[in-house]
């Protein structure tokens, strides 16, 4: 347990050895899409390991969402495979409880099945409210913007199209139809102002936590660098996007 | 809107205790369990005095009802702590800790301050350990550029605490670098 990751750090990071461990760099089919991050992963200290069951990666997509300043992919398959458990359980307790001969020991069992139920609702709960919160964030950006398209689910697509409409409606009727036909429009691009759709900001600065080894990523200064398995760092949203896409990565 | 405020920019330590929560600690129970088949795993059969694995927050849930014993992880008692504390204070850089240390830690000292030993010796060095590590925080500032700020084992709590003026620091010095500085020094605007 040295502490010279000092000198590692400072060792010449351009040059022939970018390209041989750009060579190295994992596979990417190494590690499965869809939502199973394989069981690559480990924790700070061997403590920190947990198996990687389906409420565990609820919770890192949830983690990811929450300080992310982009909509990531939605994870329906893994929504859809908790909701379906929750509702399984609920049925199961319904039935032990009502039940009149069961004893002292099944009602703390009950107690218990149900707190898991009520904590596994507050995650899928709170990642659903990010994620609307980001959809009417930036709604006007997405109806614009087909690539985005295939991240949110077809529900939260409808939905961002109408509140769209809604709102663009709503400042029509309330104040755009009174100016002078030159000034009605909703999504002009003046010189030297912001524009006026709302883009995700790509440039915020998170927190990023190294589940593998990561390929090397290009920082805004042009320099590469890489991450180690369990390094933390704080680096611009963009230079870490596509690893956190990838899963190598995990916002914390 | 969908996202209160308060919740827009990070996590609560609440949120993380929960995801702390989720780990798994070693349990004596004093009351015996089937094998049951929970959302995140199937735990049990409990059958005191073996001792068996369980997630923290069912943990807690046991001992609040005292139908159990916590037994405490390696890393919870006063030796390694101490230890860790001398590290902390001698050496520039931070020491190894758990990752979710100050949330576990917490959640035990209230719970099963029963099953710790010497609890008061315990917060003590928590403490200790903690104000060692912010005043470390506070250095790192200093370091901030807008490329990246290599932050070797900080745990989850303190990221959470430093996040609001590392995020902005930084987001202003991204904002800075990006456009040079403009020529005229007569210009005041």
């Amino acid at each position: 347990m040295s502490f010279d990751w000092d000198d590692d750090f400072n060792a010449p990071i351009a040059g022939p050895s970018f390209v041989d461990r750009a060579r190295n760099a994992p596979e990417d089919d190494d590690f499965p899409i869809a939502d199973e991050f394989g069981g690559g992963r480990a924790g700070i200290l061997a403590q920190d390991v947990a198996e990687d069951t389906p409420f565990q990666q609820l919770i890192r997509h949830w983690l990811n969402e929450r300080h992310a300043p982009d909509i990531l992919p939605g994870q329906e398959l893994l929504l859809g495979r908790l909701l379906d458990h929750i509702r399984k359980q609920s049925n199961d307790v319904e039935l032990l409880r009502a039940d009149p001969d069961s004893s002292e020991e099944e009602h703390f069992r009950i107690m218990l099945v149900q707190t898991e139920i009520e904590r596994v609702k507050f995650v899928i709960r709170s990642y659903i409210r990010t994620r609307l919160h980001k959809i009417e964030k930036y709604a006007r950006h997405i109806a614009t913007t087909p690539e985005i398209h295939e991240r949110l689910s077809k529900a939260e697509l409808d939905h961002a199209k109408r509140y769209a409409k809604t709102v663009e409606y709503h400042f029509t009727q309330s104040v755009l139809q009174s100016l002078p036909p030159e000034q009605r429009k909703l999504d002009e691009d003046v010189a030297f102002m912001p524009p006026m759709i709302p883009a995700p900001d790509k440039l915020r600065p998170v927190f990023a936590h190294a589940l593998v080894d990561c390929p090397p990523m290009r920082l805004p200064d042009g320099s590469a660098t890489e991450m180690q398995k369990g390094q933390i760092s704080l680096t611009p949203y963009h230079v870490v996007e596509h690893l956190l896409l990838r899963g190598e990565v995990a916002l914390v | 809107m969908a996202l209160p405020p308060s919740l827009r920019t990070s996590v609560t330590p609440p949120e993380l205790e929960l995801v702390a929560s989720e780990q798994l600690v070693e349990i004596i129970p004093l009351v015996s369990m089937e094998r049951t088949a929970f959302i995140s795993g199937a735990y049990g059969p409990l059958r005191p005095p073996t001792k068996c694995k369980m997630p923290l927050w069912m943990a807690s849930n046991l001992k609040l009802k005292k139908k159990c014993h916590i037994v405490p992880p390696t890393w919870l008692n006063v030796d390694f702590l101490q230890d860790r504390l001398t590290q902390e204070t001698t050496l520039p850089s931070f020491s190894e800790m758990p990752f979710r240390f100050a949330e576990i830690a917490k959640i035990l000292l209230d719970v099963a301050p029963d099953d710790l030993q010497n609890p008061e010796k315990l917060r003590t060095l928590l403490k200790d350990i903690r104000e060692a590590r912010q005043a470390k925080s506070r250095e790192g500032l200093s370091k901030l550029d807008p490329n990246e700020l290599i932050l070797q084992n900080l745990c989850a709590m303190e990221i959470n605490e430093i996040r609001p003026f590392f995020v902005r620091g930084m987001a202003v010095l991204t904002q800075l670098t990006r456009e040079p500085p403009p020529v005229e020094p007569m210009d005041e605007t």
